[in-house]
């Protein structure tokens, strides 16, 4: 197994993005579906992403509601809004187009003249 | 955010927080961990609990709100320590808030506050005017001319104000009336509070009225007083001469009428008034208003008016001199503030006490202003330490801010609290008497925001500015700080020396202009008026309207002056038909055989109704010949008296004795001869020249004599007879409608009403101002003591006695108080000038109220001085040197 990468500056926001949109989860869950989705490779510090699910709430991104865990607990769960929806996909493009560049740029051998 | 929403959202962040750490330690146990060493990963996976909490808030947006909360708690404990700055600070903003919001809501209600009526800007007074200025409105002949013809004009509504006699449930009573033409309120757009207002159809027949024959609508404060507010009011009826009207409606009681201050009782329409007046083509007895269409140019209206005028004008039988006067054209002016006697009168002083208020109002600030320049001073050191240790200048800043803004909210809600007071004592003050004025001076939004206004630009410009200054101290420089070291404070001394100064200045202008003020009053009350001012009772006393000029009430007057000039305390009893200083008044035009008069106006004199007893009652001296008999009586030879002013006027050095008096305006009536000369009595108050007099017995009127005034002279207060006297009059004949009930004393206080209260609140704005500037000298002082501590030390160790250091602080005193006073002086002649219409027997140089407030700035300067001079001379040179 490969050690963990630490998470890139700036992408926990999209990062949550992406996670509630494939369906409601509560804070927890966002924690195991990045988790899940990476393989258990990216390495999430666990208290930072509660302030940026309040920020992106604040922002109007994603609406919380609460409900019933698994476990049958009391907890909220998060689900992306329609704004959510349009900034998540804003943001993936301009990624993709930002990490085609830079593996262009890291890519790029000598010219050979 | 609320507290408890701020509450669910602390519990609820909480709960989630509280479930991920669970629910992550419990994953762990089930992966075969031990419960124990789970706990402690999941919480070492997490982080610190606290700190993701405080990120949480930041990212919701709730850390300014919380150090907002912080600072002001802190603000409230730092004032908290120092009880006399947050005392002395809140209490200055609070006069000056308090002392400019009610002078404002005075002048609001009197001259800025246009009334509720609807659209108040398209309605005019319909006015005659001529060389004389504007006085009124049409007779109403040409008043139905204009309203049937004029096209400008939506509609045009008369009223005028009357007292009426009415009788309420078996009851004489005289209420104040109104009479208005049936469109009045409709034209005016103001509705009834209950029932119906009055319409057009209630004013067609004389007399009758309309199709529910005679109706009145009452104002809602005699509804509350003489009907107890009861729903039962409208429908009652009540005989008014000959007629029975029905209460129809309940009108607010500020819009009974466009008479601003004059409360009305009772409104009727005009066919209910005089038969005679109504078509009486030479009678001025209306005002006239009227709603312009839209889109007519003033001028258009106003011409129209006036060539309907003008037509009318050509067919009255009137002098070409009196009419160049008084009823040349067709004036309009604006109508929507009603008519302008409360204005005018009242303009001139309520522009004097604005100013006085503004600059108690300023005395306010500067003494806010030091009190913040000494407490950032003081906290420099605080300020640089903080700083120091890495406090941010904008949360230093925003501290200095809620600081400001706890003491502005404490000010403003005093403030209004004592303008709410104020408001309320003058109100009280202007209903006072028989003419009471009435003012709507409660609190509004308009007057709210007015407090809060002065009140926070007070606080920005006086508290804001010398707490932004000492937040920009260097921390290196600030640290240095110590009472012996004063780096950077010299500065700011001299700012608050000077602002001492200031504040003496203004309590200078302040207290010489409550002086003057003071001495014109004086002066006002110790003209001689002609009259005995004290110990005369005056009440009006009226006979049914049937007996009127009658014999039967001539031998009612006899036997009621027999009886209640027999009662124990009384010296003497009179009628009259007017008491001066009462308000009634009566014109009478002349001819004098042997005199030619050089204008119309010489013909006019001014004319009242005496018995015999009169001038012993009023005190008021028989100079020359004789006074009136009980042989003066119908059938005998008319004689008449005049006043002193009327004789020289007619008659120059000649004797007035003799000559005959005839009234151009009554035919009939004989020549009346002269038969005496009395002494000027200033029946209109103090001011001006005395009028010209004719007075006759009250037996050989020229016309029926009404209601008369019945004078009556007391050994002792002439308040404690009134029961007893109105109790014979009503023996002597029960039906006797007895009203206005008064002494000449209090009419005479009450004619210099607007003397007194320029005097009395001019006065109370110099002690407020006097008080801050004591406030501050005391301040300025014990500062400069407390600064000079170990100066004083070493002068009293190289043997300065106790006497030269006291010397020493008194000589401060007294430098900063003198300063002020000069500085004063210059403004106080200012306003003097301006304000030279009110001032009365005083230039504005009056040395006693010069002097006067000098010698007052001076004994307090010397007394605020006194505590820090004691201090300073008890220093202990030892423990003085030792001092930090």
């Amino acid at each position: 197994m490969k050690p963990p990468v630490e998470l890139v500056q700036g992408t926990l926001d999209m990062l949550i993005l992406k996670a509630v949109s494939l369906g409601g989860l509560h804070g927890y869950g966002v924690l195991l579906r990045l988790q899940q989705l990476t393989g258990g490779q990216l390495q999430v510090p666990q208290g930072s992403l509660y302030p940026a699910l309040y920020r992106l709430e604040k922002q109007g991104l994603i609406a919380s509601e609460w409900g019933e865990s698994e476990n049958h607990r009391k907890a909220r769960f998060y689900a992306l809004t329609p704004a959510g929806r349009k900034r998540l996909k804003a943001e993936t493009d301009s990624w993709s187009r930002f990490s085609l560049l830079v593996a262009g740029i890291l890519g790029a051998s000598p010219e050979e003249t | 955010m609320s507290i408890f929403r701020r509450r669910k959202f602390e519990s609820e962040m909480e709960a989630e927080l509280r479930f991920h750490l669970e629910s992550y330690r419990d994953d762990l146990v089930r992966s075969g961990m031990d419960p124990r060493e789970a706990e402690r990963q999941a919480r070492l996976a997490f982080g610190t609990v606290e700190a993701t909490k405080d990120q949480c808030r930041q990212a919701w947006g709730l850390e300014r709100l919380d150090e907002l909360r912080a600072d002001l708690r802190y603000a409230l404990r730092g004032l908290r320590r120092n009880p006399g700055f947050a005392a002395v600070a809140v209490l200055s903003l609070a006069l000056g808030t308090g002392v400019n919001t009610a002078i404002f809501g005075l002048t609001d209600a009197v001259l800025l506050r246009p009334l509720a009526v609807r659209d108040p800007a398209g309605l005019v007074f319909i006015q005659n005017a001529g060389a004389e200025g504007a006085n009124g409105g049409p007779p109403y002949p040409c008043f139905e001319l204009l309203r049937d013809q004029a096209s400008a004009f939506q509609g045009l509504a008369a009223f005028s104000s009357s007292n009426l006699e009415v009788q309420i449930d078996d009851r004489r009573e005289l209420a104040r009336g109104e009479y208005v033409s049936g469109n009045f309120y409709d034209l005016l757009g103001i509705r009834p509070l209950a029932g119906r207002a009055l319409r057009a159809a209630d004013d067609r027949t004389p007399e009758q009225g309309g199709p529910d024959g005679p109706v009145a609508v009452i104002s809602h404060n005699y509804w509350q007083r003489r009907f107890g507010g009861s729903r039962e009011a409208i429908g009652h009826s009540f005989q008014m001469g000959e007629s029975t009207v029905t209460i129809v409606g309940i009108m607010p009681s500020g819009l009974m009428s466009l008479e601003p201050g004059r409360p009305v009782d009772i409104a009727v329409p005009m066919m209910l008034s005089d038969a005679a007046s109504l078509r009486n083509r030479g009678a001025w007895w209306l005002e006239v208003v009227g709603r312009l269409k839209p889109g007519v140019r003033l001028e258009r209206a106003r011409a129209q008016a006036d060539a309907l005028f003008q037509g009318f004008m050509g067919g009255l039988e009137i002098s070409p001199e009196v009419r160049r006067l008084y009823f040349d054209r067709i004036q309009l002016a604006p109508a929507g503030g009603g008519t302008d006697a409360l204005r005018t009168r009242f303009a001139a002083p309520l522009a004097a006490l604005m100013l006085l208020s503004g600059l108690v109002l300023l005395a306010a600030c500067v003494t806010v202003a030091n009190l913040m320049l000494a407490r950032a001073t003081a906290r420099a050191r605080e300020f640089a330490i903080r700083l120091a240790i890495g406090a941010g200048r904008g949360r230093l800043i925003r501290q200095a801010l809620a600081e400001t803004l706890v003491l502005m909210g404490a000010g403003a809600a005093l403030g209004t609290l004592l303008a709410v007071q104020g408001e309320a004592a003058l109100a009280r003050y202007f209903a006072a008497g028989n003419n009471p004025i009435v003012l709507d001076l409660s609190l509004d939004r308009r007057l709210l925001f007015f407090a809060l206004a002065i009140a926070v630009a007070t606080g920005v410009a006086c508290g804001l500015v010398p707490a932004l200054r000492a937040v920009r101290i260097a921390p290196g420089a600030g640290m240095q700080l110590s009472s012996r070291t004063v780096s950077g404070s010299r500065e700011s001394a001299r700012t608050g020396r000077a602002l001492v100064v200031l504040q003496v200045g203004l309590s200078m202008v302040l207290l010489a202009g409550a002086g003057l003020f003071l001495r014109s009053l004086r002066q006002l009350q110790s003209v001689d008026p002609g009259f005995a001012r004290q110990g005369v009772l005056t009440m009006d006393v009226a006979p049914e309207h049937a007996d009127f000029g009658s014999v039967a009430w001539m031998t009612v007057q006899r036997r009621i002056l027999d009886t209640v000039g027999g009662l124990p305390g009384v010296r003497s009893a009179s009628w009259s038909s007017m008491t001066p200083l009462n308000g009634r008044d009566r014109g009478e035009v002349l001819e004098i055989p042997g005199y030619s008069p050089p204008t119309e106006e010489a013909r006019r004199v001014h004319l009242a109704y005496l018995s015999p007893e009169y001038l012993a009652t009023l005190g008021t001296p028989l100079l020359k010949g004789r006074n009136f008999t009980a042989r003066d009586r119908p059938g005998s030879p008319a004689a008449a008296l005049v006043n002193e002013s009327a004789a020289r006027f007619y008659f120059g050095q000649g004797d007035a004795i003799g000559r005959k008096i005839v009234f151009a305006h009554k035919p009939g009536k004989p020549a009346y001869e002269i038969v005496g000369v009395v002494r000027d009595s200033r029946h209109q108050g103090p001011r001006g020249e005395p009028w010209r007099f004719v007075y006759l017995p009250v037996l050989q009127a020229i016309d029926p004599v009404s209601r008369l005034t019945l004078s009556v002279r007391t050994a002792g207060n002439p308040q404690a007879l009134a029961v007893a006297v109105v109790k014979s009059v009503q023996a002597a004949r029960s039906t006797l409608l007895v009203s206005n009930i008064s002494t000449i004393e209090k009419q005479v206080e009450l004619s210099l009403m607007k003397e007194r209260l320029v005097s009395t609140l001019s006065t109370a704005f110099a002690a407020v101002a006097l008080v801050l500037s004591c406030i501050g000298l005391y301040g300025m002082l014990a500062y400069a003591v407390a600064r000079r501590t170990a100066e004083m030390g070493i002068r009293m160790a190289l043997g300065a006695t106790a006497g030269q250091t006291m010397r020493l602080i008194l000589r401060e005193a007294l430098i900063l108080a003198g300063s002020g006073i000069l500085l004063g002086i210059v403004p106080v002649a200012g306003i003097a000038r301006l304000a030279h219409a009110l001032l009365f027997g005083v230039t504005w140089s009056d040395p006693f109220a010069f002097a006067g407030a000098i010698l007052i700035l001076l004994v307090f300067a010397a007394l605020a001085a006194a505590v820090p001079a004691r201090r300073a001379g008890r220093l202990d040179p030892m423990t003085a040197l030792r001092c930090d």
